[in-house]
């Protein structure tokens, strides 16, 4: 017998269990039938394997009821800012057809308020605009320093 | 596959896939349960991990709770365990790199104290103690291979993970497993030498 066979037969006994395929247990068998060397080999591995699940380490159930605690808390946590997030969903959809459905409207009322007001198109249209986009940006701008304050507040979110 | 391992798949696959829909929900009932359910693996793995008892509990409960955070990437196509095992050593992870520049790659010096088993409770008689002993040396012989080696010979003989599943835990081919295996029961065996039987 060589010793790569020697080596091949320890690699499998390492790996028994679900890690061989048929035609390598037989060859191990017949291998460890005539091999006292790694039959030995194979003893001890197996004795090493029990000493090893011999060892006893078990949680402290305090430890453990600390950790249920802990995630319960967690949980509720998340599961708070899941239903705000849904809420966000929701306020996004209504603005979105609120503003598909009013836009005509508001459209025409500042039409009809220039001609009132005799002011050139150009001029209504820029006001219509700027009616139309400064509450987003004023959000925006309360939104981003809403976020920086908290972020300044927390440090650096995990990775 | 023979009928007893298909039987077992097509048993956990619905167990897997009720994990994973608690998980999303952030079920606080569910997560009580995996963790009584899983707690004595999880902290015997991060032991081994870290080689420190207390850094170890401090994973345990990290663990949970980034377990809640990322329940929804669990697919529930893979077992629970192998999951949990992951996240868990990520963590390990990004601890090692927090506390100094080293991998978990790293192995352990000759001269770095044992694994740290105290605490668990035992009662005292004769017979717990060579137990005790038995395992202490066992612990010390763990503590001086390798990192990959101890890991991939716990994840294989303490936890009964499938090659398949320690290559999805460790994030290393099954070539890799395989030969972490060969080189860690060598490594194991040379150093606990009288120690068995």
């Amino acid at each position: 017998m060589t010793h790569d066979s020697h080596q091949q037969a320890q690699e499998l006994i390492a790996c028994r269990g679900d890690g061989l395929t048929e035609p390598q247990q037989t060859w191990l068998q017949v291998h460890l039938a005539a091999c006292d060397f790694c039959r030995e080999y194979a003893e001890a591995a197996d004795q090493l394997v029990r000493a090893l699940r011999s060892v006893p380490i078990t949680a402290d159930p305090a430890l453990v009821r600390t950790t249920q605690l802990r995630a319960r808390l967690h949980a509720h946590k998340l599961q708070q800012q899941q239903e705000r997030m849904w809420l966000v969903w929701i306020s996004c959809a209504v603005v979105t057809l609120s503003t598909a459905l009013t836009t005509p409207l508001l459209w025409r009322s500042f039409a009809w308020l220039g001609e009132w007001s005799r002011v050139s198109s150009p001029v209504w249209q820029v006001g219509f605009v700027m009616f139309w986009i400064l509450p987003a940006l004023a959000a925006s701008v309360l939104f981003a320093a809403r976020g920086t304050y908290l972020g300044s507040r927390n440090g650096t979110p995990q990775g | 596959m023979n009928a007893t391992a298909c039987y077992f798949v097509n048993w956990m696959e619905p167990e897997n896939t009720a994990i994973a829909r608690g998980l999303r929900r952030h079920d606080p009932d569910l997560l009580d349960r995996l963790i009584e359910q899983y707690q004595h693996r999880l902290l015997r793995y991060l032991i081994y991990l870290t080689g420190s008892r207390e850094t170890a509990e401090d994973l345990f409960q990290e663990t949970w709770l980034r377990v809640l955070e990322r329940g929804g990437q669990y697919d529930g196509k893979h077992n629970f365990s192998t999951w949990l095992f992951a996240v868990a050593r990520n963590l390990t992870i990004d601890l090692q790199r927090r506390k100094k520049p080293e991998s978990l790659d790293t192995p352990r010096g000759e001269d770095e104290a044992p694994l740290d088993i105290a605490d668990s409770g035992q009662p005292s008689a004769l017979d717990v103690v060579a137990q005790r002993e038995l395992s202490e040396r066992i612990m010390a012989g763990l503590a001086c291979i390798p990192v990959d080696y101890r890991e991939t010979i716990v994840l294989r003989f303490h936890e009964g993970l499938s090659l398949e599943e320690i290559a999805t835990v460790t994030g290393a081919p099954v070539g890799t497993v395989k030969s972490r295996l060969y080189r860690g029961l060598n490594a194991l065996m040379s150093r606990l030498k009288g120690v068995q039987g």
